[in-house]
């Protein structure tokens, strides 16, 4: 810029604004970045402490006269070949494969003829009922777990994965019928009464026309429903205790620390092949979720 | 053969169309579909909800879960103890503290998320990954990290020449509340902030232009175009953020269990400790009650708050 006005009168003047100008944009620039990368630090350090623990060998990993940030001996499998031949781990797994899909296939099948009752119908007490269900995602399980873990064993499935195949819909119906909700409003009006003018049922409206634009909204909520059964932690410890039937996040946890002893390369390692499928997966979803949200264009 | 088959379809045309016609109604349409959903939340929130009610007025244990009524005895005995004190005490500090740590960093990241610059893909799921690892996986990890022995924390502060010994994060009263607070933010920051960007992103950007235009300051734009605009979505965030705080026990139970000396307890693990690993229904479901009218009035103000920017 300051070159091509050179021959401008006034192009001292320019020149020196515009050198400020430039000042201002770098500091700018600096700060911008330094703030973020605190951030970064912040939210990211935890998951390469986790990385670097699982791949250290023992004597590297307890040893206070090393560096901890990095790898002073050669890093080792050890603690990954642990995890999987002396713990339960592909069992919990598979277990929790096993919930977590099942949890999301009640979530969809309840939640989607729900909200969409609610959210394009009106009938009497069609908002009261709306509202109740968004209130009951207020209900915490640590409300409810002492109660629930009496249902449980009325039901026979105490100390049983399946426990937690009924148990947590609670927490995913009203989340995910609040979300889907959103979904559905977006999708205009029009669509649904042109439809229905050339004949076609309600349900064959929702079926035909509302569901297959929302697919983005019905991902979201299954990732969500399962990301959210991979997160719990209370009902799994309250239901569940013999290794065989534990979620991989409460195995981790709980059969990684033998009374004081804590396996903390094995324990991280475990943490860790949970957390990053996931996190790669959430991360795509993410666009969805926020268009979602902002109750942006469905298209 | 063919007869019977033109009977069969039409029986079932028959069938389909009454169904259907019955659909049609707008009102018997909706009260269906919303049915499994209501009967589902009846059997297993409001029923147990109902049990634990029950629970607060009996002596109700795992081994006899139905008890005898004793009145108000569990909550006079609740009242008295002192750890329970301490729990609710601790519930509000936790929750408050996080909850305005959060808002305030949450705001900053959304902002810094907004501007266009390189790998922005990438960092956004650096930043992401708290929310996106299990709740109880991320605490282990912080354990890890505020070990008394290993601590990297200690590490680079006795390194950098800060302190001689670091403290014992979790097995010291003050450090113990701390450490549990900076874990909660930092699962939740993702979040809030990921609400808030959508919230931001939501804002046209006519409006924005306008007001620089106008020479709007920052803070100015903000507070008036930003705020009025975002503030359902912020309400939401809020309550959301709230909800996992103030009834949340799996940072507080993966970190300290409530130690030292049952000096940080939140409401959540102590109903835990008492219900389930001593077995006292009765006196565990007191506890846990103790969250709820604060659910309630939370969500109430939340819920009005919401109508009344709808109507403006």
């Amino acid at each position: 810029m300051a070159t091509t006005i050179a021959h401008v009168p006034t192009a001292p003047l320019r020149t020196r604004h515009s050198a400020a100008h430039r000042r201002n944009k770098v500091l700018k620039e600096i700060g911008f970045w330094g703030l973020l990368a605190v951030f970064i630090v912040f939210a990211a350090f935890p998951v390469y402490w986790m990385l670097i623990t699982a791949f250290k060998q023992v004597n590297d990993l307890y040893n206070l006269q090393n560096n901890p940030f990095i790898f002073n001996l050669a890093p080792t499998l050890d603690q990954v070949r642990y995890l999987i031949d002396k713990t339960q781990y592909l069992t919990w797994v598979r277990n929790t494969l096993e919930v977590g899909l099942l949890v999301v296939a009640v979530t969809i099948v309840i939640c989607v003829p729900a909200a969409y009752a609610l959210s394009r119908t009106k009938f009497p007490g069609s908002g009261a009922l709306g509202i109740g269900i968004f209130l009951t995602y207020l209900v915490p399980p640590t409300l409810l777990f002492l109660p629930l873990s009496q249902l449980v064993v009325g039901m026979g499935l105490v100390n049983t994965r399946w426990a937690l195949v009924v148990v947590y819909p609670t927490f995913t119906i009203p989340f995910c019928t609040w979300l889907l909700m959103g979904f559905f409003k977006n999708v205009p009006r029009e669509i649904t009464e042109a439809a229905r003018v050339d004949g076609c049922s309600r349900l064959g409206a929702m079926f035909r026309i509302v569901l297959p634009v929302s697919i983005p909204g019905l991902l979201t909520i299954a990732i969500f429903a399962f990301t959210l059964v991979m997160q719990e932690y209370v009902y799994a410890l309250t239901f569940v205790s013999s290794t065989q039937e534990k979620m991989v996040t409460l195995g981790v946890v709980t059969d990684l620390v033998r009374g004081d002893v804590f396996f903390w390369g094995s324990l991280m390692a475990g943490a860790l092949f949970v957390a990053v499928p996931v996190a790669i997966a959430y991360n795509f979803m993410m666009d969805t979720f926020v268009r979602g949200i902002t109750g942006g264009a469905l298209k | 053969m063919a007869e019977i088959a033109r009977s069969a379809a039409y029986r079932r045309g028959v069938v389909g169309r009454t169904f259907g016609h019955l659909l049609d109604s707008e009102k018997v349409f909706g009260y269906v579909l919303v049915a499994p959903a209501i009967i589902y939340i009846i059997a297993l929130i409001a029923y147990p909800f109902g049990i634990a009610l029950w629970f607060t007025v009996t002596n109700a244990t795992v081994g006899d879960p139905l008890g005898k009524f004793t009145g108000l005895d569990n909550l006079k005995a609740v009242l008295d103890d002192d750890v329970f004190r301490r729990a609710l005490l601790n519930t509000f500090v936790f929750t408050l503290t996080s909850q305005a740590l959060q808002m305030v960093l949450g705001t900053t990241l959304a902002f810094l998320l907004m501007r266009k610059f390189r790998f922005r893909r990438t960092i956004r799921a650096l930043i992401l990954l708290p929310f996106t690892i299990p709740v109880a996986i991320g605490a282990m990890a912080w354990n890890w990290m505020l070990n008394p022995t290993y601590s990297v924390i200690n590490w680079v502060g006795e390194h950098l020449g800060l302190f001689q010994y670091g403290p014992n994060w979790l097995g010291e009263e003050k450090y113990a509340m701390v450490s549990i607070i900076l874990v909660n933010v930092w699962r939740n920051l993702p979040f809030t902030a990921i609400v808030l960007m959508a919230g931001i992103s939501a804002v046209p950007q006519e409006i924005i232009e306008a007001a620089n235009l106008d020479g709007a300051r920052f803070l100015t734009r903000y507070r008036k175009i930003m705020v009025p605009i975002i503030a359902p979505i912020l309400y939401i965030a809020l309550l959301f953020s709230l909800v996992f705080t103030f009834t949340d026990m799996t940072v507080v139970w993966l970190l300290t269990r409530g130690n030292p000396v049952n000096s940080t307890h939140v409401l959540a693990s102590y109903a835990f400790l008492q219900g389930v690993v001593a077995g006292s229904l009765g006196r565990g479901a007191t506890i846990s009650l103790f969250l709820f009218p604060v659910l309630l009035i939370g969500a109430l103000a939340m819920l009005r708050a919401l109508k009344s920017r709808q109507l403006d």
